[in-house]
């Protein structure tokens, strides 16, 4: 551990003060926010940075707006729409890291749409679920978000696919296995833990997307956290505190996300990222 | 496995093809398709002053919000790298704003800067200025450079975050030879170790540079474009055309534009990623 250590240089008092102001960037923001969405409306006006006490009208008033239901249609899209991406994700990053199906070519044209604005594909993917009959219902934007991710999962996939040994498949292959048998009993359980990382980074992608979700889900029993977060900023009977509220309840689920699977999502993000 | 293969390059296909198809239409949002018109919408766009008005908004934002977010996450990085102790409590703490969904990071700045009772105007009354005299938000001078602030505090941590994987994969032993020729400290880190990790940096700041050409949440939330057209990027000026005034014909050229100026802007960095690989 010590040579480890050593190695990169030692961190001075320089590297001390990025590390706080970095830190302090980072959560007084937030923890702000925390704060407001305990404050009295004349608290928020007269611009305090803590409430006196703790208010949980605020709270009350997230509930009623139906803020709770919109964080359960977030979670059951993102978790939907994240197993179906994985299902076809895993095999097209195995096919492209180990057999170099489509070759170079392949990798650009995958990665191509992620260049564009997410715009683009509003129109498009708005007349295909007009004519497919899903506007305005959770199954179609898991639908969308399935496919939409694919790309980004296969680029992520891909780096784990491509660190396992050949020879794993090779000794496969003579013991008789076929192409899916080698993916589902040596490919899947070997990389494992790179799928949970990916489908981690996937799910938290979906959980808060915006754009397609406010022209796909108009009906406000179909709306997703995003979007319902967005309508309630724009009500103006909702003060500040009540905004705060709505928001810190929704970042509650992704939080949780970074403290119990930091190492996963660390390890995700690294494996595409920088290859 | 062709299958799979086939539904990730429809998938891709799909948008770029939709989008020329439509540009070179009289496409309205119920009709897509509504009759060739050739090259009409891209002549029309490429004489409209607040297209390339928002192109180049757009180019200036990218670059400007870009090189923030590099040096700063370079520097977290690099001393993230070095800590011995909570590295893990503080990699935890630089993930939160890359989880927080885009809509409450543009909530979050708006409720920091908000005149009437936000926490800058808090300050500044606490010091003795006139706090709620300072509205960034709907000056035309400093609501771009606000949404820079969300930005830069809501991407940063990816940067750094990836510089500090490809920190930790430096090979030690080039470091270990690079110390005893007398190489130490910043002469260690800029003649060194920086160098090895150049491909990474230029990497990271590719991923970092297309994610800032596409900002959009953070505009339809906190300024819906304005004031004026302060802050109508490219992406929020697609949105406009194709969506409210259902032009889809001109908003698909706008999108291939942007298309084209994004390439244009990232070759550079691809060259020295490629360069840095070779």
């Amino acid at each position: 551990m010590s040579s480890t250590r050593m190695r990169h240089g030692r961190l001075g008092p320089i590297g001390v003060l990025v590390l706080a102001i970095g830190v302090l960037w980072v959560l007084i923001p937030l923890a702000y926010l925390l704060s407001m969405a305990f404050m009295t409306r004349t608290e928020v006006i007269s611009g305090s940075y803590l409430p006196a006490t703790l208010q949980w009208e605020n709270w009350q008033a997230v509930v009623e707006a139906g803020i709770p239901r919109t964080i359960g249609n977030s979670l059951l899209v993102a978790v939907g729409a994240t197993l179906i991406t994985l299902v076809l994700a895993t095999p097209a990053a195995w096919a492209i890291a180990r057999h170099g199906a489509g070759g170079k070519a392949l990798s650009a044209v995958i990665l191509a749409p992620w260049l564009l604005p997410p715009i683009v594909a509003v129109v498009p993917i708005f007349v295909l679920l007009r004519v497919a009959g899903l506007n305005n219902t959770l199954l179609g934007i898991t639908l969308v978000y399935s496919l939409v991710n694919v790309p980004v999962a296969v680029w992520l996939l891909e780096g784990f696919v491509r660190r396992l040994p050949g020879e794993i498949e090779e000794a496969g292959t003579v013991d008789g296995a076929g192409d899916l048998g080698l993916l589902l009993r040596i490919v899947v359980p070997l990389i494992a833990p790179g799928i949970v990382a990916v489908g981690i980074i996937i799910t938290v992608l979906s959980y808060n997307e915006y754009l397609l979700a406010s022209f796909i889900l108009l009906q406000p029993e179909v709306h997703t956290l995003p979007v319902a977060i967005s309508l309630f900023q724009g009500d103006r009977f909702a003060h500040l505190g009540r905004i705060a509220a709505a928001s810190v309840a929704g970042v509650l689920p992704v939080y949780a996300v970074a403290v119990l699977f930091q190492r996963w999502l660390v390890s995700g993000l690294t494996s595409g990222g920088v290859k | 496995m062709v299958p799979t293969i086939l539904v990730v390059v429809v998938l891709a296909l799909y948008p770029l093809a939709f989008s020329v198809a439509a540009a070179l239409n009289d496409s309205s949002l119920g009709k897509p398709f509504n009759g060739w018109v050739g090259l009409e919408n891209v002549e029309s766009v490429l004489g409209d002053g607040d297209v390339i008005g928002a192109l180049i908004r757009t180019t200036i934002y990218a670059l400007a919000v870009t090189a923030v977010s590099v040096l700063a996450g370079l520097a977290i990085a690099v001393a993230l790298d070095r800590t011995t102790r909570g590295g893990s409590l503080l990699r935890t703490i630089f993930l939160l704003p890359l989880l927080t969904p885009a809509v409450t990071v543009a909530i979050l700045w708006k409720v920091i800067l908000s005149p009437s009772g936000g926490l800058l105007s808090t300050v500044l009354t606490d010091l003795g200025f006139d706090g709620s005299a300072l509205s960034p938000l709907s000056s035309t001078a400093l609501a771009l450079p606000t949404i820079a602030l969300a930005d830069v505090w809501e991407w940063t941590p990816l940067v750094t975050i990836l510089l500090y994987a490809a920190l930790q994969a430096v090979d030690w032993e080039t470091v270990e030879a690079a110390t005893l020729d007398g190489a130490h400290g910043r002469t260690l880190l800029l003649g060194v170790i920086l160098p090895t990790i150049a491909g990474a940096i230029a990497a990271v700041a590719l991923i970092r540079l297309v994610l800032a050409f596409k900002v959009f949440d953070l505009v339809a939330v906190l300024t819906a474009g304005g004031p004026g057209q302060s802050t109508t990027t490219a992406s929020y000026l697609i949105f406009q055309r194709a969506l409210q005034q259902f032009d889809v014909g001109q908003a698909s050229v706008i999108t291939l534009l942007l298309a084209i100026v994004v390439t244009l802007v990232t070759l550079p960095f691809v060259y020295l990623m490629r360069r840095a690989h070779a």
